[in-house]
């Protein structure tokens, strides 16, 4: 990867930042539904006579909330380029492929980390966890597991810019191949949540397997992006 | 010309011998089956292994198919690597449902529940799950159907090594994978001839889907003679 | 004894209606591609 595709990865992740940064379509939208989706687990799974479970939920709302309404994010930041079909101006331009996936790698999960620091303190303060704990492991648990949703879900939002049913089908797309990812932000994110936890191995533990998955579907990502895009 | 006229004919044949050869070899596995040993902890309920096992097998070599084909269509442009893509996609389907199916039971009867959410089981699920997707892509899809479903196809792949090897790293109640090498002799015989009927049985059934493949790609290249005919008779 | 019978049913079950189902879209296709052939026949006398 030469100081050119860099150029155009950081170019193109700039331009959806921008885009984003004067509409913030993608924050209020995802945050709104991400914290609407919260609220509607801590009243569906009100367990307040069993503490023991309080970090193993809330852990398992926070990624739930994080996948289902990170879609949201997904669907618009490659929507934007069916508008006017600007897709195409980007597929001409001398931008390599693969920046382009990088760069739309990189713009996603920059907004869905935005919007998981925020779900994570309302996680925090419903469910009595210890958010503040270990803020560091926080801050790279999340990155983590943003990032391993975010590159197979940005090849899969492309491949259906051109579909009808794109809004049904990409969920029913994603989660299956994004559930490791899940497992693993989830488990480190409920140890690190419980005040109790003897100590941090499972926490490096699943961060190692989250650091794996991420590397194995970014590659993955990189090398199918251009025919999927392109392709007819 | 006398080489063509034969070549359905050699298909054909080809494919009634395949079937035959497969029945032969499901009626000895099955005399092999009954023959066997009894497992000494598990009972009678352990011989649902002989049919399980090779169900898995074929699950996880569905899947590298598929993702074969779909490396060849994505980066070769292969239409034949899409149809046998797809047809492997289906078989996928069949087999991994078998194996989500039989295994409950075994479980049901050897640790008193259905399912347990550790490695095997829940990395099984996600292989079929993507399976199933990758059926539902080529469907719904679109007019990038292709792309998406082939996309999808390697990423499951990249489950199968998960599938194999979760009973290795993670702790797990699940048998683990050196099972197989520790049969005493009369089970072994008969696992191994299921084995091979089961592979028999998903080539006769890829064989006969990818058939039916062609012959749909077949008739969109006649429909489209005949509107190039119509075309030009107006 | 009724979880193996189970097992084993449901597998044979399972492969004979992907057989049928198999057998039925060849079927069809056979006969909308000699229906295409006739139709071919037609348009080139």
């Amino acid at each position: 990867m030469t100081a050119s595709f860099w150029r155009y990865t950081l170019l193109v992740a700039w331009k959806d930042l921008r885009i984003e940064g004067k509409s913030r379509e993608v924050l209020y939208t995802m945050g709104f539904s991400a914290s609407l989706v919260i609220l509607i687990f801590s009243f569906a799974l009100a367990n307040a006579t069993d503490p023991a479970q309080g970090p193993i939920t809330a852990a398992g709302v926070l990624w739930a909330a994080t996948l289902f309404t990170g879609t949201v994010a997904l669907a618009r930041v490659l929507d934007r380029e069916r508008e006017n079909e600007s897709i195409r101006s980007l597929l001409l331009s001398p931008a390599p492929r693969a920046a382009i996936y990088a760069g739309k790698l990189i713009a996603t999960a920059l907004l869905m980390i935005l919007v998981e620091c925020v779900l994570a303190v309302l996680v925090g303060v419903l469910f009595a966890t210890g958010v503040f704990d270990h803020v560091l492991w926080l801050a790279l648990v999340l990155a983590l597991g943003t990032l391993g949703f975010a590159s197979a879900g940005v090849v899969f939002s492309a491949a259906l810019l051109r579909s009808r049913s794109r809004e049904a089908l990409l969920g029913a797309l994603l989660f299956p191949i994004v559930i490791p990812v899940l497992l693993a932000a989830s488990r480190a994110t409920a140890c690190l949540f419980d005040p109790l936890a003897p100590d941090l191995e499972p926490v490096a533990f699943w961060t190692r397997f989250l650091l794996a998955t991420d590397v194995i579907y970014i590659s993955l990502g990189l090398w199918v992006f251009e025919p999927v895009v392109t392709g007819e | 010309m006398a080489t063509m006229s034969t070549q359905p004919q050699t298909s054909a044949t080809r494919f009634l011998a395949t079937c035959a050869v497969t029945a032969a070899l499901f009626i000895l596995a099955c005399k092999a089956i009954i023959d066997a040993p009894q497992e000494v902890t598990m009972g009678f309920v352990q011989k649902i292994f002989y049919f399980h096992v090779p169900c898995a097998w074929l699950l996880m070599l569905s899947t590298l198919v598929c993702a074969g084909g779909s490396v060849s269509y994505l980066f070769g442009g292969s239409e034949r690597g899409d149809r046998v893509a797809t047809c492997a996609s289906e078989l996928g389907v069949l087999f991994g449902l078998c194996v989500l199916v039989s295994g409950p039971l075994w479980a049901k009867a050897a640790w008193g529940v259905y399912w347990q959410w550790e490695a095997r089981l829940t990395s099984s699920l996600l292989l079929w799950l993507m399976l199933v997707a990758y059926v539902l892509a080529r469907r719904y899809g679109g007019s990038s159907a292709r792309q998406l479903a082939a996309a999808l196809a390697l990423f499951a792949a990249i489950d199968i090594p998960l599938v194999y090897f979760s009973v290795r790293f993670f702790r797990s109640i699940h048998p683990n994978n050196t099972v197989v090498a520790t049969l005493v002799p009369g089970m072994r015989g008969a696992f191994w001839l299921s084995l091979l009927a089961f592979t028999f049985l998903w080539t006769v059934l890829f064989s006969a889907r990818l058939s039916a493949e062609n012959a749909h790609s077949r008739l969109i290249d006649l429909e489209m003679l005949i509107d190039q005919a119509e075309e030009k008779k107006s | 004894m009724k979880m193996v019978a189970m097992a084993y049913g449901f597998i044979w079950l399972a492969v004979f209606v992907y057989v049928a189902l198999v057998s039925r879209r060849l079927a069809r296709l056979n006969g909308e591609m000699d229906e295409a052939r006739r139709r071919i026949d037609q348009l080139k006398s």
